[in-house]
């Protein structure tokens, strides 16, 4: 890795266990985001900043003056489609990620969901697990909120969800939950090995994380699903 | 590799994070119990990387005044058995 990628990406490799082959594993992922409103923000950013090297954009609707509350549009982006403005943004901020609507057909290698409704979400972690890839699914609250980690052959997303309210506030701490998800699949990324799957909770900025369990007869928990 | 030539890491153009960065992916590449030769500047580089190694779990060997380079440093290092290791 050269100099102008070490200085990048300085301050992320002097993160214990987290080097020069997690960089590299990271530049080479193809990252589908699904949903690319406010509570995406913060998770849009870190993803860029951390080094992914392919950013799958997903999302149909037009930015709101609710998303202008993010960290990602401004007001003036109001109207325009969300996934153009977010990348007009954010595609400046570092010339190692390319970032593009999700190509129909397209195969990631990873997925981060913000999905605007609990269907979109439990559609889009069943293709990733049914990619065998990892994936987080954020589901944010007025308080803060939850995210699902799920690497391949953890209980899936349908056996670990959250099954409180599915309000999508945009508020300050929302933004924590969005870097923390984004984060969380930034580490499944550089050591797919190294993450159990789980829920953690982030309330007011207290996080706690619990392992998640799969629900019996689930389809995740078949032949050739991987260990729990 | 020579137990009397360890590899050494030349950062004294570099400034704190990417002194250590440096010297961190370089022990990356070695087995617990090998050494590596760091150069570094004076200052805070000098007072950064020892204890950042430490905490990270390897051995300080030696700081000293690099021979023939007023103001530059020398540090050795041991990778620790408990170090972090790269994920593979």
């Amino acid at each position: 890795m050269n100099d102008e990628r070490l200085e990048r990406y300085a301050r992320q490799l002097l993160v214990p266990g987290f080097g020069e082959a997690a960089q590299e594993r990271l530049g080479r992922a193809r990252v589908r985001v699904v949903g690319a409103d406010a509570v995406a923000s913060a998770g849009l950013v870190y993803l860029v900043q951390a080094g992914v090297g392919r950013l799958w954009i997903e999302d149909a609707e037009d930015v709101s003056p609710s998303d202008a509350s993010g960290w990602l549009f401004a007001p003036s982006a109001v109207g325009s489609p969300r996934v153009e403005a977010a990348r007009a943004v954010l595609a400046p901020l570092s010339r190692f990620v390319s970032i593009e609507p999700y190509p129909k057909g397209g195969v990631p290698t990873a997925t981060l969901v913000f999905a605007s409704s609990g269907p979109q979400a439990l559609a889009s972690a069943e293709a990733a697990r049914r990619a065998g890839i990892p994936h987080v699914v954020v589901e944010p609250d007025a308080e803060g909120g939850a995210l699902v980690v799920v690497p391949p052959g953890a209980p899936c997303y349908a056996c670990a969800r959250s099954t409180a309210g599915a309000g999508r506030p945009a508020q300050p701490g929302i933004a924590a939950l969005s870097a923390l998800g984004a984060a969380e699949l930034v580490l499944m990324i550089a050591n797919p090995e190294s993450t159990p799957g789980r829920r953690i909770d982030l309330v007011r900025g207290v996080a706690t994380a619990r392992p998640t369990s799969r629900l019996p007869g689930c389809a995740c928990g078949g032949p050739g699903a991987g260990a729990t | 590799m020579s137990a009397s030539a360890p590899p050494r890491v030349d950062v004294r153009a570099y400034a704190c994070p990417m002194t250590y960065v440096k010297a961190k992916i370089a022990l990356e590449r070695l087995a617990a119990g090998e050494r590596l030769e760091v150069w570094l500047a004076a200052g805070e580089p000098v007072e950064n990387l020892p204890r950042s190694a430490a905490e990270d779990g390897h051995r300080v060997l030696a700081v000293e005044p690099l021979a023939g380079a007023p103001g530059a440093f020398r540090v050795v290092l041991e990778k620790g058995a408990g170090a972090a290791p790269e994920w593979p």
